[in-house]
């Protein structure tokens, strides 16, 4: 009887502890500010960096793209102002 | 030939081209030209038909009494397999026709189709393969100002002469060593050529750049992500819905400097008004795939975008879908019509999403008007509120880390994808080509090495619920419902093209082309192209007959199985599972197919 009625009490345990979780699951309907209504999941960090879901992005790696449109805004521009200069179009800036 | 210019369609076209009488000559000539040219239906003269990207053709001379004799009328091969995606263009009696990569274009006489008049193969970098995310595929040229406009994979902007193929100038728009590629059409509205980016799939943080018609200028160039000045935000950004959010978010909805790499490239299509003078478009997917890895809203991805064309200022934004989990890349068209909504005229935008769900806005204020399922086995939200703009989202298909997530649908493909649709406006009902596909995902975590994939999910995909993987159907915004639906062994992924004869053509991946009745869905003929097709139909009038053109030759991302003889169920992003059977029904190609109704019928 014991038995059965702590096994009872713990799915009922269980079922609202699954009921609690789901009603405050990220339903994306709660909003911090207008455009902002990102949550974590239950059981996930708020911030990633210094959980174990760190990407720990390395600041070179993730810096190379502004580079590269910047290199090649440089060389598109140089190659506009030579057309403007002779009225003719070289690709090849070197 | 009927007529069926609508009064509203009309006034918009003429009260756009007073505006642009009003600026600089060159200014007024690169639009008049483009609107006059769409206008006439012995043109085809850019990849959406026109401005409002309906892709309705007047051309009733093949309708449905005797589309059944439809024949071929002549082909051409392009010399180059991989996947055909975009369309023929047609201008003042020539045919300009791309090809996947290494995009060689080819002008053709329409007196004298047996003829190549010139070619044009652009040298370029082939490290580019390497780093295309979805097979070496170009949705196809544009044309302004008696100049052609081409991208390259690599990422170079040509503009050649439309007559001779000479090169006028060419810029770099994307750089390999860094993921970034291009397989975008480029998009002329006034004196500007617009062009997007590709490679999220690598990181890339999405950009839209102008430059100038007339001499490769750079004008500007707006990013997805980052600070506001970066992502180009006009002051009134959005102040008519504030809900949507306002200023700060590209950085506040990150975590650190995760922006940087943060996706949102647009490679799909734009619409332009000249009326409002706005341009749309999409941005795409957050990078990585892995969304454990970025938390935050990782706006402006997935954004659905007006912006003034001159200064590239966003006067809208409306996030489809925050946080994404699922690779709902938000690239698809936008189609301007003009429909009664709750008694009153209105000005819309209608956008069917990679996510599922046909989003329909007022195009001058960004307001939702309708946000409707495609099918009702979209599961990772509930339902769109109209009033929040929020996707509600049910967390039971949700992705996250140390989890696979099973039964997601749509699956990363979307129930829509690239494919460029059509919409009649005489019966006011869009024609859709979709995707049936759901998915189970499991991300995983990976670093992000500048020029290398930054995916993090691994994924199988199978069809959806109905058992098959495609449909067309027939869709009313102002009813909120579609009208007919047709099933399909596979996706129709090359989209539709509607017509006055009251038909529907689309092409298929199993290699058929296909006219239906636009008005039951109703299969009325079929021709068994030499490949599958991920490419659009269109039509043009030349010497008084119509015809009907094609392009074949199949990859894509349904096709990368059978392009790169992948087997394992999960390669190809996943996509290798789902279309395991498309080997035994089409292999590659690459070409042409014109049709035309016989002599004297």
């Amino acid at each position: 009887m014991a038995a059965q009625r702590i096994g009872l009490r713990l799915s009922i345990g269980l079922s609202l502890l699954a009921a609690a979780s789901s009603a405050v699951a990220y339903d994306g309907t709660k909003c911090k500010e207008p455009g902002a209504c990102w949550e974590p999941k239950p059981g996930y960090p708020a911030r990633v960096a210094g959980s174990k879901y760190d990407p720990k992005h390395d600041p070179k790696e993730v810096a190379k793209q502004e580079l590269a449109h910047k290199a090649m805004d440089e060389r598109n521009e140089k190659r506009w102002k030579h057309f403007q200069e002779t009225g003719v179009w070289k690709y090849d800036v070197k | 030939m009927r007529l069926h210019m609508r009064g509203a369609r009309g006034m918009l076209l003429v009260g756009g081209m007073l505006l642009h009488l009003t600026m600089t000559s060159s200014v007024a000539s690169a639009n008049e030209e483009l609107i006059r040219l769409a206008k006439d239906e012995r043109n085809w003269v850019m990849q959406t038909k026109d401005y409002t990207v309906q892709r309705f053709s007047k051309l009733d001379q093949i309708d449905t009494s005797n589309v059944k004799n439809l024949q071929p009328a002549w082909s051409f091969s392009t010399g180059v397999l991989h996947g055909h995606e975009g369309g023929p263009l047609v201008v003042n009696g020539i045919m300009y026709v791309h090809s996947a990569y290494p995009n060689n274009v080819y002008a053709i006489d329409l007196e004298h189709p047996e003829k190549i008049m010139w070619e044009y193969r652009p040298k370029q970098n082939p490290a580019a393969r390497a780093v295309a995310c979805c097979d070496l595929v170009n949705r196809g040229l544009a044309y302004g100002d008696g100049k052609l406009i081409l991208s390259t994979l690599d990422g170079q902007l040509i503009a050649m002469d439309a007559k001779t193929g000479k090169v006028i100038w060419n810029v770099e728009t994307a750089d390999v060593s860094v993921g970034q590629t291009q397989t975008q059409a480029p998009f002329v509205v006034k004196d500007k050529v617009i062009i997007g980016s590709a490679g999220a799939e690598l990181g890339v943080r999405g950009y839209v750049t102008a430059f100038n018609l007339k001499d490769g200028k750079k004008v500007w160039r707006a990013f997805a992500t980052g600070p506001d000045k970066d992502i180009l935000l006009d002051k009134d950004f959005n102040k008519q819905n504030p809900h949507y959010g306002r200023f700060g978010l590209g950085l506040k909805t990150w975590e650190g400097d995760a922006w940087k790499i943060g996706g949102g490239t647009n490679w799909g299509w734009y619409a332009y008004d000249p009326k409002l003078d706005l341009i749309y478009y999409g941005s795409g997917n957050p990078a990585p795939w892995n969304e454990t890895m970025r938390p935050g809203d990782n706006k402006w991805t997935m954004t659905m975008w007006g912006r003034n064309p001159d200064t590239g200022l966003a006067k809208y934004g409306y996030q489809k879908t925050p946080h994404d989990e699922w690779d709902y890349a938000g690239i698809n068209y936008m189609m301007l019509t003009d429909q009664v909504i709750n008694g009153k005229m209105t000005p819309l935008v209608t956008h069917p999403d990679r996510n599922g769900i046909i989003y329909t806005l007022n195009r001058e204020t960004g307001s939702l008007v309708a946000a409707d399922k495609i099918d009702p086995s979209v599961n990772w939200t509930r339902k769109v509120d109209l009033k929040t703009g929020i996707a509600i989202r049910d967390p039971e298909f949700s992705t996250r880390m140390d989890h696979k997530a099973r039964g997601i649908c749509p699956s990363a493909m979307g129930y829509h994808n690239q494919g460029l649709d059509s919409y009649d406006p005489r019966s006011e009902i869009f024609f859709m080509g979709v995707n049936h596909i759901c998915m189970d995902w499991e991300p995983f975590m990976l670093p992000y090495r500048a020029g290398q994939f930054f995916v993090g999910a691994t994924l199988s995909m199978y069809p959806g619920p109905k058992g098959y993987l495609g449909e067309v159907k027939a869709y009313d915004v102002k009813t909120n419902s579609m009208k007919w639906e047709k099933a399909e062994k596979f996706s129709v992924w090359g989209g539709t093209m509607a017509t006055a004869g009251n038909l529907v053509f689309y092409g298929t991946l199993d290699g058929w082309f296909k006219a239906l009745d636009s008005g039951s869905g109703e299969e009325l003929w079929k021709f068994k192209l030499p490949s599958g097709v991920i490419g659009h139909p269109i039509t043009y009038e030349h010497n008084g007959k119509q015809y009907v053109a094609i392009l074949y030759g199949v990859g894509g991302w349904p096709g990368v199985g059978l392009v790169f003889d992948l087997n394992d169920p999960t390669a190809g992003l996943g996509s290798v599972g789902a279309f395991k059977e498309l080997a035994k029904y089409t292999k590659m190609g690459g070409g042409l197919m014109v049709f035309a109704l016989p002599e004297g019928r």
